[in-house]
């Protein structure tokens, strides 16, 4: 009798705790553009929830899809352009009312500070440019989307130097590996001081630069990812967002 | 040619010291296996050093380790005959023979390729592959291609082994006739006394690594008398006059001999063992033995045990081995005259 | 053809260029360092054994990173000597050459190695006593009876240059028509969804390449065997 109940007893508490002191970990996948403000605002929310564990990879947001659909555990897809979220609703692994706008941004070109350039016209008598690869980085598509409207992709031959997402394209400028980069205007704002905004690309040239934030399947089951999803939202987010130079309207 | 050489060599357990001073143009180097013949010839043509010595031949220096002299291997102008015969694979046998030949600066050029091609009888195999030839022919494209090179001097460091003994006689005349042709001194490496005796005048004996001696090739075979089983080997050159009832007729000095069997070259050595002969004091009448030569004793000697008589007929010698007591019996001495027995069949072809 | 953009295109011949050209390059030094290491004894022998070998032991992006370091803007080849002669390494199809180059210097070198240790030392012995100096041993005995060895080496580099990218991406960046090389596209390709068609496409390409070279130098080896 008493050996029963000792056995009962330990497998009570085995049970207990695996549900209760286990804590909840969510899968972040992050636009390189986006990595320190969801940095800092995942913290915060984990602070305030101390159960909580983040895991955050950070890259392109085309790479981060391919990722994800070849099973890449993720809750929450953070991505520079809308283009990539649905992506991953064609595939089912989002549903459309788990896609919300986050925030928005600039496109600007980065080089060495004394540099003449002033506008796109110049950028094509540079010898080397640094541009995310448009395949899979939004920054890039929105650059090529700029020189397309400007009439000037044909003078870009043998100039553009590839990168695998926007910061690799800012750590090209820092090191003068070339002569500029395009960047976002919230890059620029944590680049060295060797280099600096030389201009902002027209507004009228790409479409607005929109950050979406999807909530996967996986994600949507998960009590802690649906709740960081609404804290996102919230006003103490915008305000770090703001922070960090980012536009939320 | 004269050649002085005073080196040492120390590797590992081995120490070579040699010490000499030797003139001729006809050198053998004579020892057994691991007494330091190659290791000696290697470093008169350069391709080893010596710890400290000097070396020179004719009169100038190519080596003095006080003097930091060290002429370079190709400066040398010393040929090599190897004992593996190392042709070049990748090239034919008409490039093997002229790579030398090539190199050898236009007024030193003496022997040209046409006379030796002829002189060693290897114009039908200048087309070859060295991969088909077979190892007497490779053997003598070395030695053609070692003697194109125009050296001033040719090593030939037992360039016989590995042939078969028809193989060897055959190449060892062509070997000397084409150097004495061309007028090359040499110097021959063996552990053969035969050959050594056939291609060489003087002879340096090696042995552990030291030089013991200088001596004829014929004070070489006595000396190495007790030595062999079949005592001393007569070599004996031979005209041949005829052939008849199956046995052939040669002539010896100013001798007749009846060899069988014989054959019809012109000209044959023959061997002929010391052992092999009997003395008689008086003419042996109603005899099976063919051949019966009147000589003189002109010398006696000592050889373990037993004795060498040194027989002279008209002007060719002939060596003979008898028990001591054989010789006490029939008072044997020098001066006296004396029958020598010896069977038509005792002789052995050696070309 | 199989759906290529232009861009495609010239990641294939630069890929053949880089390699053709790095290869080439690397015979002399690696026929020299493979002489030297057979036919001398020398002090720091091993050193330099060892230094050879180092990129074979290094992951090809440490060797790109070092590469970078030295050829760079502040590096200590292209501060002294790049900077001041106006030559541009970094980011040229120069520095995909010379990446490929240096991953595959010791494949060479072992290969020319092996073979020169199989050539009787008696040849060149012989050489000498018939008149050559060093030089010309080397070009008319060595030279010759190494070739199997430096067939070997070169299409091994070769092929691994057409393969080369840890390297190449850091010190000559992912530029299309300047040193986007075959698997510079393909992970370009491969980190985009949809792009799997065209990334299996140039592995395809690439298989393809590899397996001429593998057959070319096949029948290098059987024409060299009935010759011989």
């Amino acid at each position: 009798m008493k050996s029963i109940i000792r056995k009962c007893f330990y497998m009570a508490t085995f049970i207990l705790s695996a549900v209760s002191i286990h804590p909840a970990s969510i899968d972040l996948s992050i636009a390189a553009s986006l990595k320190e403000v969801v940095t800092e605002l995942s913290n915060d929310f984990a602070n305030m929830k101390p159960a909580v564990s983040f895991k955050r990879n950070t890259g392109a947001p085309g790479a981060l899809a391919t990722q994800i659909e070849n099973g890449a555990p993720c809750d929450i897809f953070f991505s520079a352009n809308a283009d990539w979220a649905d992506y991953l609703m064609k595939k089912k692994l989002a549903d459309a009312g788990s896609i919300s706008v986050l925030a928005f941004n600039e496109l600007v070109f980065v080089g060495k500070s004394g540099l003449k350039v002033n506008g796109l016209n110049d950028v094509v008598t540079l010898k080397k440019i640094a541009i995310g690869s448009p395949k899979s980085v939004p920054a890039g598509e929105y650059a090529m989307e700029a020189f397309t409207k400007a009439d000037l992709v044909g003078r870009l031959k043998y100039k553009l130097v590839m990168a695998k997402d926007v910061r690799e394209c800012l750590m090209y400028a820092e090191r003068g590996e070339v002569d500029g980069a395009f960047v976002y205007r919230t890059d620029a704002a944590i680049a060295s001081r060797n280099v600096k905004i030389l201009f902002i690309v027209p507004q009228r040239l790409y479409r607005r630069i929109t950050y979406t934030m999807t909530l996967t399947g996986s994600g949507a089951g998960k009590k802690e990812a649906a709740d960081f999803y609404r804290f996102m939202h919230s006003a103490h987010a915008k305000k770090v967002l703001v922070k960090y130079g980012f536009a939320v309207k | 040619m004269k050649l002085r050489m005073e080196i040492q060599k120390r590797f590992g357990a081995f120490h070579l010291d040699a010490n000499f001073e030797i003139e001729g143009d006809r050198i053998g180097i004579f020892g057994p296996s691991g007494s330091g013949k190659s290791t000696l010839v290697g470093i008169l043509a350069g391709l080893h050093s010596p710890d400290e010595g000097v070396i020179d031949i004719d009169g100038t220096t190519i080596f003095d380790s006080r003097e930091d002299i060290h002429v370079a291997v190709p400066e040398r102008r010393i040929g090599m005959v190897f004992q593996h015969h190392h042709l070049f694979p990748h090239l034919s046998v008409k490039r093997n023979l002229l790579y030398g030949y090539r190199r050898c600066p236009a007024e030193n050029r003496r022997i040209k390729p046409e006379n030796l091609i002829s002189a060693l009888e290897i114009g039908h195999l200048l087309d070859r592959r060295v991969a088909h030839l077979s190892g007497g022919e490779r053997q003598r494209i070395a030695i053609g291609r070692a003697l194109l090179s125009n050296p001033r001097l040719l090593i030939m460091d037992e360039p016989l082994s590995g042939l078969d003994d028809n193989l060897k006689l055959k190449i060892i005349h062509s070997l000397k006739s084409a150097c004495d042709t061309f007028r090359i001194p040499y110097l021959f490496i063996s552990h053969s006394q035969i050959e050594t005796r056939i291609m060489t005048d003087r002879v340096l004996t090696v042995e552990k690594g030291r030089v013991t001696g200088q001596m004829t090739g014929e004070e070489l075979a006595r000396s190495r008398m007790k030595d062999h089983i079949a005592g001393y080997v007569n070599l004996l050159k031979l005209r041949h006059v005829r052939t008849i009832h199956g046995m052939s007729v040669y002539r010896w000095g100013d001798r007749q001999l009846y060899i069988s069997p014989g054959d019809d070259h012109p000209e044959t050595i023959f061997e002929l063992s010391s052992a092999e002969i009997i003395l008689c004091k008086r003419h042996p009448d109603a005899i099976s033995a063919r051949n019966l030569l009147y000589c003189r004793v002109t010398d006696i000697f000592e050889t373990g045990g037993r004795l060498g008589i040194e027989l002279t007929c008209g002007k060719e010698r002939l060596i003979v081995e008898i028990v001591r007591k054989a010789a006490e019996d029939l008072g044997i001495r020098k001066g006296i005259k004396i029958y020598a027995v010896i069977k038509a069949t005792a002789f052995r072809k050696l070309r | 053809m199989f759906g290529f953009s232009p861009s495609d295109y010239s990641a294939i011949a630069l890929s053949v260029k880089v390699a053709i050209t790095a290869t080439l390059l690397s015979l002399p030094f690696g026929f020299a360092v493979a002489y030297l290491m057979t036919f001398n004894k020398f002090r720091g022998k091993i050193v330099l054994d060892g230094i050879v070998n180092l990129p074979l032991t290094l992951p090809p992006v440490v060797v790109g990173y070092l590469l970078l370091l030295l050829l760079g803007r502040n590096g200590w080849i292209g501060r002294t000597l790049l900077q001041p002669l106006g030559i541009e390494v970094i980011f040229t199809w120069k520095a995909a050459v010379i990446a490929t180059a240096v991953v595959g210097f010791p494949l060479m070198v072992r290969s020319i190695r092996i073979g020169m240790e199989t050539i009787d030392r008696g040849l060149i012995q012989a050489s000498r006593t018939l008149g050559a100096g060093r030089l010309d041993t080397v070009t008319t005995v060595i030279l010759p009876l190494s070739l199997r060895g430096i067939i070997a080496g070169s299409v091994l580099m070769f092929a691994r240059g057409l393969g080369e990218f840890g390297a190449t991406i850091i010190v000559a960046g992912n530029i299309p028509g300047v040193t986007q090389t075959i698997p510079l596209a393909i992970y370009e390709y491969a980190s985009s969804p949809g792009g799997d068609v065209m990334a299996m496409a140039l592995c395809g390409i690439s298989i393809t390449l590899s397996g001429i070279v593998l057959i070319f130098h096949e029948w290098i080896g059987r024409r060299m065997d009935r010759a011989g």
